[in-house]
This record gives C-alpha cells, structure tokens and sequence, in this order.
C-alpha cells in the first residue's frame, strides 16, 4: 500500500464520520449495502480506466460504451431470447473489439488517445440511439433470470455481488499491475515510451492491451448497468460515466501524465465519489448540487495532498541537513 | 583477435556520402573515444554498429564472425549494447527495475508467472557493487544523480554479457564529480574484458580514460592512434582540418 492510498483512505473515513455525526443512517445495512453496490458498478469500469490513464492515455468513450453494450445485451437477453451466457460472451467480445480498435487507431495510426476515445462516445451514443430509434429497451413484462440476476443484482450476507465483482477484479489486476511482466511494462510505457522501446518491450501490445482491459471492463460493468436499472434509457444511460471513472483514478493517484497508479488508490477513489453521492442525499443538500460538491472535495483533497507532499519534501531536507551540520 | 572489426564499411544517403570506407578494429577491454565534429558521422557509425540500419557497403565481424544485423535486437545478441545519452530510463521507477527493463525475471506460482522482485533486487546489488557504485537497487531513479542513472544504465549492459558497450555522449549534462564517476565506471567495464566506445565533445574526459583516439571528419576516418601517441591540440587538429590525416 502506498502512503497516497493511506492518505485517501483516511479522507474516505473522516467524511463517513462526520456525515455519520450529522445522519446515523449512514451506517445503516441498507445504506451501506446500497452504496457498496454503486461502488462496485463503477469501480469495474474505473480500474480499467486506471490502466489506460497509467499508459498516459484517456478513455472518454466508457459512458457510451456502457450504454451500447446495456442496450444490446437487454435486447439479446429480452427480445432475441438469447441464452444469457451466450450474450455475456458477445458482449465482453465487443467490449474485446471495441478496445482493440482503440489501442490499434492510436499505436498504428499515431492518433491521440483523447481525439479516438472522443469520436468513440459520440459514436457508440450514436449507434444506441440510432439501433433503438430513442426507445427505452427493457426486458419483456414478468421474465426473469434467476441465475443471472444471481450474479449481477444478488446478494450473499448483504454484500451486493457487484461489489464483491468489483473486489475480484480488483484482486486480479493488483496482481497484473504490481506483479507481473505486463505491469512493469505498463508503467515503463506510461512514463517513458521511447526508453520502453529501447528496452525491447512491445510498446504497441503493452498499450494496446490497456485499451482492451479498460474495453472489456466496461463491457461487463454494461451488463451489470443493465441488470440494476433493469432498463435502458440510450440517450442518457452512462452519460458522464467517464468522468466519473477518469475522478476516481486520478483520486487514487494515477497521473494523468502516465506511468503511476495502483489498484488500490482506484478502488479508494471509486469508494470516496459515491461517499459523497450519499453525502448530498443524507445531508439534505438539493441534489442539484451534486456535481458540485463532488467537484471541490476532489479539487480540495488533490490540494491538500500536494501540500501536505510539499511539507514532507521540506521536512526531509531540513532532517537531512541537520545530519550533515552534525558530522 | 579483435572483439569488433569494421571492414570499408560506408553509408550513403541519396547523395550524401555519410560514411566513406570506414575501418577500425577494437581489442577486448579497449576504451576508443570516437570523436568528431557534428554531422561528421560518429552518429552514423554507432547506428551502424548497434543495427539500427544497415550500412550501404562494407562488413562487420565480432569476433572474428562476419555479421549481418537487420535490426538492433541482432545486434544486442551478438553482445553489442548502446547506452543511450538519458532515453533508455524510466524515473517512475526504481534501480532494480531499470536495470531488468525488458527482462524481467520470474518465477512461477500455480499457472502464475509472477516478477521475482528479490532476484532483480539482489542480481542488481550485485552488478552495482561490480561497477563499484553506490547505488541502490531499491531507489527511485527520479531521486538520483546523474552519475548513479549512468551506473543504472550501464548495470544494464552488465545484465547481458555485452562485449562491446557504445556510449553516446555519457559525460554531457552532469556535474564535474559526476563526470568523474562515469569514467571510473567506464575503466570498471574494460577492467572486465569488456570494449568501450566513448563518443563524447569533451577532450578531457576522453583522454583521461581511452586507450585509442579515434576521429572521423565528413564520414572519412582520419585518425585512428593510441591516446599516448596523441594530444588535445592534435585531435582538435583532426577535428577541424587543420591538420589532414595522422
């Protein structure tokens, strides 16, 4: 665990307990359970996220991708009477696709990573809307899905099971970022692409594939998406997701300028934005605000963390310059 | 026997004759500076050497063995390795990971191939103590002075039981003391059988530490003579033109 993960860790704390002081229903099982399962389903696609924003790329295409995906996986399930494996399967395929094309328009064709993943979120919207000509799509009246609806909106002790996926994924990828050949390669792309190359490493698979993780982990938050709003609405289902997963990994410390991230600090960003989804909604504050409440914590906790890594930068030097007027 | 030999080689660009029937022989443990102004072609020459592009005309033998690179990694396996002036590091990360960049070690858990962070840490402690640095395996490379990032790149070339290790500008932008550093860790590597090619603009650093002068001027070699034999004043002679051939 990295100092910054401690550090949001604490935040994530010292906000629960004072809105916890101002409304006890903030621990309640209902409100916890409720929130966990927020944070799973934006935690998935918020890690994926994390790793194109550690190769010093951006995915803005995430909202649009949950919405086409939502949209195609309800009416394979609904309409086409397709088995739900199967349509899992042609999802997260096209979540496969859909990364692939990603990471190979900006490895082979050298376009920027904001300008792709841009035309990506209007396009994806635009077959959404186009494909259900504005129509809300939604399972038929009184069908159910008992093993699916197991797996996405299930709980097991009260834990929702988007959260527990969202600890899956978690688990795995720490181990894929901190622990494996691709990780090291990753991070030695994100910071220094050319340095990468000289090494030998394969910087287009190496970045291609952080598309294709942030693709796929998109496509399977879409089919949780889908399963919780039980319908979906093409013209706004997952507006803004992506900024909302972009927050949550540069809250957890990925730089934007590549390079740095853990899995951890992302899961803590994820957690903090929802704390204070539910904060607006305990604390009587017009939801109205809520992006904006959203906005300066973020904007107030970055800042306290660079001067509190000011302080200690300051601190160090003067230990260190006390030792030496000792010698 | 001569660890790397260059036999006429040239290099023409349309009509740019970039290189003009190079030849050179370097011995095991031999430190060259290979000096020259800019665009005179020591640039092109270490390309060459390090398999970036091929040469228009003429041979390379390591060893005594004719070669042919098609690309660098050819070259790398034939033990020639480029320390590149401040591109091949990555500051995010630490000593130990620089140094195995594009090697990493692992070992096997179940299905899993995980990085064996121990290994990397303890096989480049090692090295570091070889070249006789200071460095840590587990600083940020972000944190440490010029010198020790040179020591990082060239544990490196270490890692890979490189005969030959080309040095593209190692002593420009660090400090005197630095400077210093570098050179005692260029004499470590010839100490251990291994060929140096210093190409640096600084005539100080490299008759403190090289063995042979070597000067090229507009891609001709005019000068190629032990650094006992020469002087600053002939070599910057050479350089210019004032002075033809030696």
């Amino acid at each position: 665990m990295q100092k910054k993960d401690i550090g949001l860790g604490i935040l994530i704390i010292v906000v629960g307990a004072i809105v916890y002081m101002r409304n006890p229903l903030f621990l309640s099982p209902i409100n916890l359970g409720n929130t966990a399962n927020l944070i799973g389903l934006f935690g998935l696609f918020a890690i994926g996220q994390g790793f194109v924003i550690m190769t010093g790329g951006i995915d803005l295409s995430v909202g649009s991708v949950i919405a086409l995906l939502g949209v195609l996986f309800v009416d394979m399930v609904g309409k086409f009477g397709v088995p739900w494996p199967i349509a899992v399967a042609i999802t997260v395929g096209l979540g496969v696709l859909i990364g692939l094309a990603h990471g190979i328009l900006i490895t082979r064709f050298k376009l920027q990573p904001f300008v792709v993943t841009l035309c990506g979120l209007l396009i994806y919207r635009g077959i959404a809307r186009g494909y259900t000509a504005e129509s809300t799509a939604g399972f038929p009246f009184g069908s159910s899905y008992p093993q699916l609806e197991w797996l996405t909106i299930g709980r097991s002790f009260g834990v929702p099971h988007s959260f527990l996926a969202m600890l899956i994924v978690a688990a795995i990828m720490w181990v894929v970022l901190h622990h494996t050949v691709f990780g090291r390669h990753l991070c030695a792309v994100g910071k220094n692409e050319e340095a990468a190359r000289f090494s030998g490493i394969n910087t287009r698979f190496v970045t291609i594939t952080a598309y294709v993780i942030c693709a796929v982990l998109a496509s399977i938050a879409a089919i949780y998406f889908a399963m919780f709003t039980k319908s979906v609405q093409p013209s706004s289902h997952g507006n803004f997701y992506e900024l909302y997963a972009i927050a949550a990994a540069v809250l957890g410390g990925c730089s934007l300028r590549g390079g740095e991230g853990s899995v951890i600090g992302i899961v803590l960003g994820a957690v903090l934005l929802q704390e204070l989804q539910n904060l607006v909604n305990l604390l009587g504050i017009p939801s109205s605000l809520n992006f904006a409440v959203m906005g300066t914590v973020i904007l107030l906790g970055v800042l306290a963390d660079q001067q509190f890594a000011t302080y200690r930068n300051r601190k160090n030097t003067e230990r260190a310059l006390g030792l030496l007027q000792k010698q | 026997m001569s660890v790397l030999e260059l036999k006429n080689i040239s290099k023409r660009y349309g009509a740019i004759q970039a290189l003009d029937n190079v030849s050179l022989a370097i011995q095991p443990g031999e430190v060259v500076g290979l000096m020259g102004d800019n665009g005179a072609g020591k640039s092109t020459l270490v390309k060459v050497i390090a398999g970036n592009f091929a040469p228009t005309s003429g041979d390379i033998f390591i060893s005594d063995q004719k070669m042919v690179f098609h690309k660098p990694r050819d070259a790398q396996k034939a033990g020639i390795e480029v320390v590149y002036q401040d591109l091949a590091i990555c500051n995010n990360m630490s000593a130990a990971s620089n140094v195995f960049l594009g090697r990493e070690p692992t070992r096997k858990i179940g299905p899993l191939r995980i990085v064996d962070y121990a290994f990397m840490r303890s096989r480049s402690a090692e090295l570091f103590a070889r070249l006789k640095s200071e460095t840590r395996p587990r600083d940020l490379v972000h944190k440490m002075s010029g010198g020790q990032r040179q020591a990082v790149a060239i544990a490196r070339t270490l890692l890979s039981d490189a005969k030959i290790v080309l040095m593209d500008e190692p002593t420009a932008a660090i400090s005197v003391r630095q400077v210093a550093e570098v050179l005692s860790l260029i004499r470590q590597l010839s100490d251990h059988g291994i060929a140096v090619v210093l190409i640096s603009h600084r005539m100080p650093d490299v008759f403190e530490v090289a063995d042979k002068v070597v000067v090229l001027r507009r891609g001709e070699l005019v000068a190629d003579k032990m650094a006992s034999d020469s002087s600053p004043e002939e070599v910057t002679g050479l350089i210019t033109g004032a002075i033809e051939k030696a």
